[in-house]
């Protein structure tokens, strides 16, 4: 494919990422890490987060299936993961720990269950749409372009 | 307490002087994610930073490598040993400035963490400028542990 084609591609999906606020600032934040020192910082840390949230997120589904539902335990697993979402710019995801907090206080079944649904359905938004930018960003450095940044 | 004015003048002379290449930072975090980004913030900063994901194991290697490190930068909610606790044993018992870092932004929390004798309380996500004040936390820890003759206060 055309390198400028690719170059705008990417240009394109990174801003909608921001503009449907999927991503906030400190992805920014992220991209501008990455150096000759750290050439595959962001694709790292992405990643870690995808295994990592993926698990949590596994985990929260089968704690609220318990008869017995332990909020404190959920709380601290929302907790963890609102933290590592925060840090790589994951907004969305970000936002909906910070609600599903909210409901684990309150010890709301019907919330908690809610914000799992918004939760799967955003990691899974979020996954796919980072696994899509990295492709495009994977196929300018094999064409020997550069990754376009937004300022 | 140093007036702020002086404060802004060690601060000035910490940044030139000792800034910040060569001081050693413990990182402690049992989230992988936050612990992989503040390590290459600080690594950028000029740092050299260990990372470490969990309390108990972080208390370990404090024990055993007395003088190994220059600052502790942990997080507050952890599983095993939790930042107070860490606060509590190496603040105290090893003499090393501990600053917080959290997502947790309650007022409770972050009081709690400055009466137990938190140097700072970051909260998270972490801005790479805020890091880099760190360096000064190490500087006034030494000053205020060192210089202090007893001979000088007044009863």
């Amino acid at each position: 494919m055309d390198l400028s084609l690719l170059q705008r591609t990417y240009s394109d999906l990174l801003s909608s990422l921001f503009t449907e606020g999927i991503l906030n600032q400190q992805f920014t934040e992220l991209q501008q890490l990455q150096d000759e020192n750290n050439p595959g910082f962001v694709y790292e840390v992405v990643s870690l987060f995808f295994d990592d949230a993926g698990r949590l997120i596994n985990e929260l589904g089968s704690n609220l299936n318990q008869q017995v539902v332990d909020y404190k335990k959920i709380d601290a697993h929302v907790h963890q993961l609102k933290g590592s979402s925060a840090s790589i710019g994951a907004q969305r995801i970000r936002n909906v720990c910070q609600g599903f907090r909210d409901y684990c206080e309150a010890n709301d079944p019907q919330g908690c269950f809610s914000c799992m649904q918004q939760l799967n359905q955003e990691f899974l938004t979020f996954k796919s749409k980072l696994e899509t930018l990295f492709k495009v960003e994977q196929q300018i450095v094999a064409s020997g372009g550069s990754v376009p940044m937004i300022q | 307490m140093a007036a702020a004015a002086e404060l802004g003048n060690v601060a000035d002379l910490a940044l030139e002087e000792a800034f910040p290449a060569g001081i050693r930072v413990l990182v402690i975090d049992d989230d992988r994610v936050s612990l992989k980004v503040v390590c290459i913030m600080l690594k950028k900063c000029g740092y050299e930073a260990t990372q470490c994901s969990s309390g108990k194991e972080a208390l370990e290697m404090l024990t055993q490598n007395e003088g190994e490190f220059d600052i502790v930068l942990t997080d507050v909610h952890m599983p095993d040993v939790d930042g107070f606790e860490l606060l509590e044993k190496v603040g105290l018992g090893m003499d090393l400035p501990v600053v917080m870092l959290s997502e947790d932004s309650s007022r409770e929390t972050v009081v709690k963490g400055i009466n137990h004798g938190a140097c700072d309380y970051l909260i998270k996500p972490v801005q790479i400028e805020e890091l880099k004040k760190i360096a000064v936390h190490v500087l006034t820890w030494r000053n205020a542990n060192s210089s202090i003759d007893p001979e000088l206060i007044e009863d």
